[in-house]
C-alpha cells in the first residue's frame, strides 16, 4: 500500500519545533533534526531535557507550539491512525482486570499488519506471564508488557521513552537484544535514555539534548569524546586552590569543608602530580566523565571536543557539579566498580 | 472496535462484586416499597416504582460502568497507550457507549423479574417491550455522562462527582420524590435534566400513553452535547500523565 515516494522520506522530520507549556516552560527550544529510515537513534539527556516532550510530539500526544513535525511523511496523528507507529511512552500503565494475553491480543487486533501473539510474547520475554493479570505485575514486568504492545502492529517506526527504567540488568540485556532484532528487520528505532552507555551500545547515532535544545548530534564515538573529563575528589587539610589549579589537566577546583573536587581533562597526569605535592590526600575518588560533565563541556563554549574539554579556569562551577548536585551521574566515584546499575559507573565504562 | 469492546466487556465482567453492588440498591428499594397500595399517574405503585428504580439503576450502571475506571486509567497512563494505537476516537467512544449500555442489563433484568413476580405488575407484551426499549435507549446520555466525568475528574474526585451527579439527577428528575412536589426553582432545573425526560418516557410507556417527542429530543440533545465533550477531551487528553 505504501508508495515508494513516502518510503524515501525520512522517518522523522523535526523542523524548528518549539513547545512551551502554560506559556512559561519551554520544553523544546527550536529543535531541528531528521532521522533516516532504518536508523537506531538515541535521544540522550538528563531529566527535563525535553526528551519525553519530543517523543510525545512525534506520537501526536502533544501538539508543538510552533514548527513542523513529520513522521513517515505524515502528520503524527495520521501515522498513528495508519498503525505505522509503535510506542512505549513514560507512565503508560496497564488497565485493570485484563490478562496479559488478552491485552496483547487486543493490541494485535487494533492493527492491520500484526505480529503473532506468540512472537510478541517471546520478543518481550513475557511468555510465562500470559495468563497473569496485567494489573498485578511488577514494574519491570509491566514495562515488558508495554514493549509487546508497542510491537503489536509491526511498526515501521518504534518510539521508546526510557524503556529500561525499571528493568534489572539481565532484563535490560534481553530487552536490547529484542530491539536489535527488530531494528534488523528494518524498523526505525528512536529511544530516549539518560544512560550514555545504553545509547552507546544500542544506537548508531546519538542526539544529546538539554533544556530543550540539541547540544550534540553524532556517532557514539563522537559523543563519547565529550566525556573525557574526570572528577577527582579527596579530602585534605587546608587545601590551596591556586596550587591545585596548576596541576596538569585541572580545569576547576571546588573546595568545601576540606573536601576538594577537581575536574580534569587528564586524570592520569593529575593524580601523580597531586601526590607529588606531598600533602595528605585521603578518601580519593575518581568519578566518571558523567553525562552532566559532558553536557557542561558542551554548553560551556564552542571548543572542539577532546582538545580541552572542560570549562576554562576562573569559570564558576555550576551548582550541579557540587558534591550533592549530580542528578544524572550520581555521586562521582567508584571508577573501578563492576557492572552495576549505578549510572556513574556506566559513564565511566563508556568514557 | 469490536475487539476493543470485547476486551472491555471481559474485564468488566470479571469484576463481579462491582456488578452486584450496582444492582443491589435499587433492588432493595423496590423490595421495600413495591408492596404499597395505591395509584399514581395512572400506574400502580409497583409499576411506578419499577420505572423509577429501573431508571435509577440504569443511570447508575451506565455512569459507574466507565467513569471511575476511566479516571484511574487516565491517571495511570493506559489512556496514553490507547491513544497511540490506531483506535479512532469514534471507535473508542462507540465501544465505550455500548459497553455502558450492556452494563445496565443485569439491573434491569433483576428489576423486571421482581416486578412481574413479587410486585405482580401486569404489562402487555407490547407495552413491556416499549418500556424496555425506552429504558435501554434512554440511558445512552448517561453512558456519555459517565465518560465525561471520567475524563474531567481525577481518580479521587470522579467517584464523588458521579455520586453527586447521580443523586441530583434522581432527586430533581422526579425519581425519588415526585417532580410536582419539588420547589418551583428546582422543578425548572429538574425539567432540564435527562433523568426527568427518561422517567417521563418510562412512565408514559408503562401507562400506554404516547411518548412525547420533546422528551426524546431532550435526551438526544444531551447525548450529542456530552458526546462532543467526551470525544474532544479524549483527543486532547495528554496533560495528566
Amino acid at each position: 500500500m505504501q508508495t515508494t515516494t513516502t518510503d524515501a522520506l525520512p522517518a522523522v522530520v523535526f523542523r524548528d519545533v518549539v513547545k512551551v507549556y502554560n506559556g512559561r516552560v519551554t520544553a523544546l527550544d527550536h529543535v531541528s533534526f531528521e532521522i533516516a529510515r532504518g536508523a537506531t537513534v538515541a535521544l540522550l539527556g538528563p531529566n527535563g531535557a525535553g526528551k519525553s516532550t519530543a517523543i510525545d510530539t512525534m506520537l501526536g500526544l502533544r501538539t508543538p507550539t510552533s514548527g513542523q513535525v513529520r513522521v513517515l511523511g505524515m502528520t503524527p496523528s495520521a501515522a498513528v491512525a495508519a498503525g505505522k507507529i509503535g510506542g512505549m511512552v513514560q507512565t503508560g500503565g496497564l488497565p485493570e482486570g485484563a490478562k496479559v494475553s488478552e491485552l496483547v491480543g487486543l493490541f494485535r487486533q487494533l492493527y492491520r499488519d500484526r505480529r503473532s501473539l506468540r512472537e510478541l510474547l517471546r520478543l518481550a520475554g513475557i511468555t510465562d506471564l500470559a495468563d497473569r493479570r496485567a494489573d498485578q505485575l511488577s514494574g519491570g514486568q509491566t514495562q515488558r508488557v508495554r514493549f509487546a504492545l508497542a510491537l503489536a502492529g509491526h511498526p515501521d517506526l518504534l518510539f521508546l521513552d526510557e524503556p529500561t527504567a525499571s528493568l534489572d540488568v539481565e532484563a535490560r540485556r534481553e530487552f536490547w537484544q529484542s530491539v536489535q532484532a527488530i531494528a534488523e528487520q528494518g524498523t526505525t528505532v528512536l529511544f530516549a535514555t539518560h544512560y550514555l552507555d545504553e545509547a552507546d551500545a544500542n544506537a548508531s547515532r546519538i542526539i544529546v539534548a538539554s533544556h530543550g535544545r540539541v547540544l550534540a548530534d553524532g556517532t557514539p564515538a563522537q559523543i563519547k569524546g565529550y566525556t573525557s573529563i574526570r572528577t577527582v575528589r579527596f579530602s585534605t587539610p587546608e587545601p590551596d586552590t591556586s596550587v591545585l589549579l596548576r596541576l596538569p589537566g585541572v580545569g576547576d577546583v571546588l573546595t568545601s569543608d576540606g573536601v576538594v573536587t577537581l575536574r580534569t581533562a587528564d586524570a592520569d597526569a593529575t593524580l601523580p602530580a597531586l601526590y607529588a605535592l606531598g600533602r595528605p590526600v585521603r578518601g580519593l575518588e575518581v568519578g566518571g566523565g558523567g553525562l552532566e560533565e559532558a553536557l557542561l563541556a558542551l554548553t560551556s563554549d564552542d571548543r572542539a571536543p577532546g582538545a580541552d574539554g572542560y570549562p576554562g579556569p576562573g569559570r564558576a562551577v555550576p551548582a550541579t557539579s557540587g558534591p550533592a548536585g549530580h542528578s544524572a551521574s550520581g555521586p562521582a566515584g567508584h571508577s573501578a566498580s563492576g557492572p552495576t546499575d549505578d549510572p556513574a559507573s556506566m559513564m565511566t565504562k563508556a568514557g | 472496535m469490536i475487539a476493543f469492546l470485547r476486551f472491555e466487556l471481559v474485564r468488566t465482567l470479571r469484576n463481579v462484586r462491582f456488578l452486584v453492588m450496582l444492582v443491589a440498591f435499587p433492588v432493595l428499594i423496590y423490595l421495600i416499597y413495591a408492596k404499597q397500595h395505591g395509584m399514581s399517574q395512572g400506574l400502580t405503585v409497583a409499576t411506578l416504582l419499577l420505572v423509577s428504580m429501573a431508571v435509577y439503576s440504569g443511570m447508575g450502571s451506565a455512569m459507574f460502568a466507565s467513569g471511575p475506571q476511566l479516571a484511574r486509567e487516565r491517571q495511570n497512563g493506559w489512556m496514553r497507550q490507547l491513544r497511540i494505537s490506531p483506535i479512532s476516537t469514534r471507535g473508542w467512544f462507540a465501544a465505550k457507549l455500548v459497553q455502558a449500555i450492556l452494563m445496565i442489563i443485569p439491573g434491569l433484568a433483576v428489576l423486571m423479574v421482581l416486578a412481574l413476580t413479587y410486585g405482580h405488575v401486569h404489562l402487555a407484551a407490547g407495552r413491556l417491550g416499549e418500556l424496555l426499549a425506552v429504558l435501554v435507549l434512554g440511558t445512552i446520555p448517561f453512558c456519555a455522562l459517565g465518560l465525561v466525568i471520567g475524563l474531567l475528574f481525577d481518580t479521587q474526585t470522579a467517584q464523588v462527582a458521579q455520586m453527586i451527579t447521580l443523586l441530583v439527577m434522581a432527586f430533581l428528575g422526579g425519581i425519588f420524590i415526585q417532580w410536582s412536589d419539588l420547589p418551583h426553582g428546582m422543578q425548572l432545573i429538574g425539567k432540564l435534566l435527562p433523568s426527568y425526560h427518561l422517567a417521563q418516557l418510562g412512565w408514559n410507556a408503562a401507562a400506554g400513553l404516547p411518548l412525547a417527542m420533546s422528551d426524546v429530543a431532550a435526551l438526544a440533545a444531551w447525548t450529542a452535547a456530552l458526546g462532543l465533550i467526551a470525544t474532544w477531551r479524549w483527543r486532547n487528553e495528554s496533560t495528566t500523565a
